[in-house]
Order: C-alpha cells, then structure tokens, then sequence
C-alpha cells in the first residue's frame, strides 16, 4: 500500500520499538500484567541488549512501513552485561542527530531507559510516542514506497 | 538548411513536448542526465551526460513482473513493455554508435529483450554533432566521426549562434515539419574537424588478446584497480545485469538492476565457489570483454571513445593507455 | 611538492635496491598533466616513473588491504591524510606497524580543474588539519602549515535555516542520483571489512535496486559505518561519479563526535581509541 492509500484508510501510526531483553521488555510485560492502558500501535522486537540494535535496523524499520522507531533499554548502569548501554548511548546520540541532518524529525527516533520495574513508564512512553507520530503523520522519508 | 538560433531551442523542444514525451541532457545540479524535459530545464549539449543515455533504454532498475502466491496458485503480473514514442534529443554521436551495440546484444541473435526492443523502437533519435571533442574524447580511433550520425532521424550541429537541422527520415522530417514555423533557411556549415588527444589502435588486438588470457600482462597490469563499479556503470556500452527478486509474505516483484564484472559478488556461484576471485581476473575480464569477446561475437569493439571512464575512473586507469600497453606486448616473451 | 621528487627516488631505489622493502607505492603520471595513478614499483627502474606533486590524490593506504599477506615489507608515500588512513588501518589490525615503511610528503594541498578549466585549489583539501604525515619513518623535505584548519566543518556549518521538509527534499534529490557504483566505499581507508554488506549479495541488508529508500539506506549507513574512523581525506567526495556531497555526512558526525564526546580527530595518534569503541561514564545523556 502507497502511503497516500494508508492515509486514506484510517491510519494509526505504526512503530517498532526494540526492547532490552532484561530491562525495557521485562517492562512491557509489567505494563500489561498491571494492566496499564497503552496504545497497541507499538510492535516490540525483543533484542538482548540496547547495544544489540544496529543503526541499520532503524533504518530498515523506516524502510519497511514503520512511523516511528523506540529503541529501549536499561539505565546506564543497570545493564544486564553491565555496559552494553553505555556503547549504545553514544551510538544513539549520534545516529539520531544524523537522522535529524538530512531531515527526518527527531520525534521519529527515539531512545529511552524503561527498567523491568518502571511498567508506567512502559505504557507512559509508548502513549506519548504515538501521539507525537499521530501529529506528525505517515512517515515517507526513506520508506520504501514499491 | 533549416536552422533556429541556439537561444530558441527551448521553443522547438516545446512545441515537441506537445505531442511527445522528450528526453534531453538536462542539467540536474551538477550532473547532466537524460531526463524528461519540461518547461524551464536547462539542456547542456556538446558534453558527455555523466550517465550514458543507455539508461533510457536499459534502465539502471527495471521492474520485470509482480507475483503473488494463494495456496497452491501462483499469479503472475507482467510489466508488459509498452510505450508510446518518444523522442531522445541530443544524443552524442558516439552514444549513438553505442545503441548499435546495445542492440547487437538485446535484439539479434535470436534473442529479443522484449524491454528493451519497446523503449528502442518507440524513440525517435535527435542527434547533436558535437561542436568539437572534449580532452578525454578518443571516438576516431574508434570508427566513429564525430561529424555525423547515421542511424539518428534528425541531426543537429552548431554553427556559430544558430543550430542547424537536418532530417535523415520519414519520421524525422515529420518531426521537423511540426517544427517548421519556427526554422529559417539559412547557409550553415560544419565546423573543421580537430584533432583528438588521445588515440587508441584496436586493429588486430582481438586476435592477439585471444592468446592474452594467461599473460603475465595481467598478474601487475590491474593492480591500481579498486574494483568499483564506476567504469561499468558510466560506460556507455556495458550491458550487464542482474535480476532481483523482492519478496515481501505471498507476495513479490522480479527487477533488473545494472550488474558490474568489477563486483565480487558477480561471478559468485550457490555454494560459495567464485570463478574470479580477485581483482585480476575482473580487471582482465572487463578488458577482454570489450577488446576480444564483444568483437568476436559482433564484430565491433565494445567502445566508443566517449572517455567517460578516463574522466571518472578514482584511481585514472586509463583504457588508452591500456589498449597501448596491450599492443606493445610481445606475445614471445 | 615538486621538488621532493628527486629524494624521493633516491629514497625508493635504496629501499628497493637493498632489498628493504619489495614493494613500493607511488604515484605516476596519468593521463593529463593534472592526473596521476597509483604506482607499483618493484625493481629500482620502476622508481623512475614516480611523481610528486599537486595531483597525487589518491590515498595508497586503502592498497594495503589488498597485500594484508604480503611476506615481505611495504614501502608507501604518505601525505598527511594519508598517513592518517594507514593509522588507521592500524588501530583496526589491518596492518602491521613494523611490515610498512612510511615515506611522509609534507602537503600543500593538491590542485584541480574547474569547470572554466582552471587550476584551483581542490575541494577535498579544505579544512585540512594535517598536511603533515602523523606517522612516518623519514619524512621528504620540511614540514608544512595548515592552510585553513579553522574551516575544518566549513561544509556543515552554513546551512541551519532551512525548513527540514526542504532539508530532506535536498537529499532525497542526491540520492536520486546516486549509481552506487561503490567507488566512494572502495577508495576508502576507512572502510576495511573483509565482506560489506553493501557489495555482498545474499544478505538482505540492502537491495540492489537504485532508488530513494535503498540509496538513502546505503548512503546514512556508509557514513555511519565510518563513523569515528572517516580520516576526513574526501576522497569519497572527489571520486564520485555524480558529485554527490558525501562529505557532508562525514562532516557532520565528525562535528557531533567533538561536541558530545570532546575533541577527536581520527587516524591521528596510534593511542587513540574509536568514540565509538569505549564510553565514558559520564557520557552526554538525553535519553531519560
């Protein structure tokens, strides 16, 4: 489906959020056993660590249909290999202002530290996410359109 | 001779884009392309557009057919090849010579590519004799006078500030007859050919590269090439490609893409094996592909002089230069 | 530069003729007068076709990729941005320090044709921090000053105004032109994997087709990929078939690397770790 016919069709935003297997997933899953209200237009990827998530794969994800991308995972500090988090901070911070260089907003990518106690912020995050992208409308940028 | 001053071009090519789609060298930022015109693009001739014109008939992606798969049944949805005339304006006329090629290779022996026969039979070719060659032109040394264009349904060349027309068929001078309130008669003649810098001498070298394949030529002779695809993609005459599949669930579509022998991966075989492994036999293949393969199968040198590779290649390897090395080989020593 | 070329021979048939080193890298005259190609010496009679001079552009340190199993040593000149690529390669272990032989050219930039057919200064050269090899074993003639260090993020400081909408409609216009022959990713010090996804076939990264998302994927991901190792040479720049600004990207994670993580600059001390290869504690964070 073309972009336009998306939005002709009742669109709702669709985004990737890719999950810290020990920390933001485990968030996830708190979120939905405290049965906290969130949009379901996030899709979770569960990787093993935030330092696991390639640039390319928000690239793909873009690529392949999404809104918006999430990447989530321990507080610095906390993570499970203890500084997977620090490599991917650093890689983060300057991918996501290279998405913003050649003009993608930044509202489309981003990064959060949700830990596997912090379900609120799980479901809080993923609220405030969707309606960010929801005013932004359907991403084109990058995406593939065949 | 009909003619039109240089600064109404615009006016011809207007009242063409009426009835057809035109497609012209048109400046994009800093590149020259072949794109269609539209009111206001600025057509740049007498300089070699950075893509060949190739890609309006062999497009760098082409879509072949959409498929999609419901149980046990498979639909196929073909990109039935058909299109409307058109007219390609200012090719060159060593591009020109290069569709020769082109079509040697998609259209004879008993091979037709029904994609691109549809795009090259529904052309119309305006052709412009360059004003004269640029530094990395060498089309003489390649059969090619660059003072006219057979096989162009309408030539163009300057004189001074007025462009000349000349129709060389049925369909051309219908095309200028469309065009004729806006041309004058007028008196106007070729400018005196020049001489080219650089020369290359392909006669014999055919014959002699037959026996080349294993000659220590090679084993230092490429090893300034960086095996990328700049060469093979800007070249005029190169036609390799290969086809894609993009799958996506029960559903999917088959494309051409441009395919380069400078890649690793293009003579990769299933299971691992590559018949080429390093630099040498690409750079060698790329060679023997012009100078001995192409003309033993069509009896023409996959060249035509038109320098694009000299002026692009990153590391200026030089195929006049190679074409020199190779004659001056003694094939005893 | 001109006149180092008589030491520099000298210094090659020596290397050569003592049997030192079996390889030496150079540079010789190509097609014009304003072009040469890279050179391959192996007997002291080769030295004779090597220049030096304002159009040697071509960085040899990507060659050493190609001999990573050469026996013996390898002698290559190295300009500074050169010498940079070859730290580099390096830090990476692509080469050994002590199977090279650096021959440093102090630079004064290198020159090119315009469009009017005029020599000016090239394009790559702006901005340059070091015209002096960082890492040599004898150095050709006195060193040199920079000529316009202060210009080093010229390319990416003008253009701020702009609405992001324009922004991405810009290049989305470069990426429609882009062939991705690859020469930008062969020419490249920087770029040392044994296998890139982007040449591969069978990986299913990045799909041959040529068109916006695919060549938007393949450019932000090329320059990514350099990120904390793009020795900022602009070679990629230079060869490109279709002029895109590549160097722009480079640029920009270059500035962001400084103003997040402190000053770096890469390839220029051996010591040196990647920005993207440690972390600090400390890190800039805004992603609570």
């Amino acid at each position: 489906m073309s972009v336009e016919q998306i939005q002709q069709a009742e669109w709702t935003p669709k985004i990737v959020g890719f999950c810290c297997n020990w920390c933001s997933y485990a968030g996830a899953d708190l979120a939905g056993t405290s049965r906290f209200q969130y949009p379901s237009n996030i899709r979770i990827i569960r990787v093993p660590c935030s330092g696991r998530v390639n640039p390319h794969m928000v690239i793909r994800a873009f690529q392949k249909g999404a809104d918006g991308v999430l990447v989530a995972g321990c507080h610095p500090g906390d993570c499970h290999y203890s500084t997977g988090n620090y490599y991917a901070r650093r890689r983060m911070l300057l991918f996501k202002r290279l998405l913003e260089y050649v003009g993608i907003e930044p509202e489309r990518f981003q990064v959060r530290w949700i830990s596997g106690s912090e379900g609120q912020k799980f479901a809080e995050t993923a609220q405030k996410l969707t309606e960010q992208i929801k005013a932004l409308g359907p991403n084109r940028k990058l995406r593939d359109v065949r | 001779m009909k003619a039109v001053n240089h600064k109404r071009l615009a006016d011809i090519l207007q009242e063409w884009s009426k009835g057809f789609k035109v497609v012209a060298p048109l400046k994009i930022d800093d590149n020259i392309r072949f794109k269609e015109w539209k009111e206001g693009s600025e057509v740049i001739l007498n300089e070699n557009s950075n893509i060949p014109p190739k890609e309006i008939f062999f497009p760098q992606t082409e879509e072949m057919y959409e498929y999609s798969i419901d149980k046990e049944n498979v639909e196929i949805k073909e990109q039935v090849p058909t299109q409307e005339e058109f007219i390609v304006f200012g090719i060159s006329p060593c591009d020109l010579k290069s569709l020769e090629m082109l079509d040697d290779l998609f259209l004879t022996k008993g091979f037709v590519d029904p994609y691109y026969k549809a795009k090259r039979d529904a052309a119309i070719i305006v052709a412009y004799l360059c004003d004269k060659p640029c530094r990395t032109c060498f089309c003489a040394s390649m059969g090619i006078n660059y003072q006219e264009a057979k096989g162009a349904d309408i030539v163009i060349f300057k004189d001074g500030e007025e462009l000349a027309f000349a129709a060389q068929s049925p369909k051309g001078e219908q095309l200028l007859g469309q065009v004729s309130p806006l041309l004058e008669e007028k008196e106007l003649k070729l400018p005196a050919p020049e001489e080219f810098v650089l020369k290359a001498d392909v006669e014999g070298l055919a014959e002699k590269l037959a026996s080349m394949f294993e000659h220590s030529y090679w084993d230092t002779a490429y090893e300034k090439c960086l095996n990328c695809g700049a060469c093979t993609y800007l070249c005029p005459t190169c036609h390799c490609f290969d086809i894609n599949s993009h799958n996506r669930c029960k559903q999917g579509f088959k494309t051409r893409c441009w395919d380069t022998c400078m890649f690793a991966d293009y003579t990769l075989m299933a299971g691992g094996h590559n018949p080429r492994p390093t630099r040498k036999e690409r750079f060698r293949n790329r060679f023997l592909h012009k100078l001995q393969y192409f003309p033993e199968r069509y009896e023409k040198t996959a060249c035509v002089g038109c320098g694009r590779c000299i002026k692009k290649c990153p590391v200026n390897v030089d195929i006049t230069a190679i074409i020199a090395q190779l004659k001056e080989v003694d094939l005893n020593g | 530069m001109r006149e180092l070329v008589d030491k520099a021979k000298t210094i090659a048939k020596e290397l050569l003729a003592k049997g030192e080193v079996d390889l030496v890298m150079g540079w010789e005259k190509g097609t014009f007068e304003d072009k040469t190609s890279p050179l391959f010496m192996r007997k002291p009679e080769d030295v004779d076709k090597l220049v030096i001079n304002e159009f040697c552009f071509n960085s040899l340190a990507p060659y050493l990729l190609y001999y990573k199993n050469h026996q013996g040593k390898i002698a290559l000149f190295v300009k500074g941005c050169d010498s940079r690529g070859v730290v580099r390669l390096i830090q990476d272990e692509q080469v050994k320090r002590d199977k090279i032989y650096l021959i440093g050219v102090p630079c004064t930039g290198m020159m090119e044709l315009n469009h009017e057919g005029q020599l000016v200064d090239a394009a790559k050269c702006r901005g340059c921090t070091h015209p002096n090899p960082v890492l040599y074993d004898i150095i050709l003639g006195e060193e040199v000053e920079a000529k316009s260090p202060g210009e080093r993020f010229a390319a990416v400081e003008k253009e701020t105004g702009s609405a992001r909408e324009e922004v991405w409609k810009a290049w989305a216009r470069n990426y429609d032109k882009c062939i991705r022959c690859y020469a930008c990713q062969r020419i490249c010090p920087a770029c040392n994997c044994r296998e890139c996804i982007f040449v591969d076939q069978g990986q299913e990264w990045i799909e041959r087709r040529v068109d916006e998302t695919e060549n938007g994927a393949y450019s932000l991901i090329r320059a990514y990929h350099i990120a904390g190792r793009c020795v900022e040479c602009g070679e990629c720049e230079r060869v490109c078939p279709v002029g895109l600004p590549i160097m722009k990207l480079n640029k920009k994670i270059a500035k962001d690397i400084e103003e997040l993580f402190g000053p770096y600059e890469a390839g220029v001390d051996l010591e040196d770790k990647s920005p993207l290869g440690h972390f600090k504690y400390d890190d800039p964070e805004e992603f609570m």
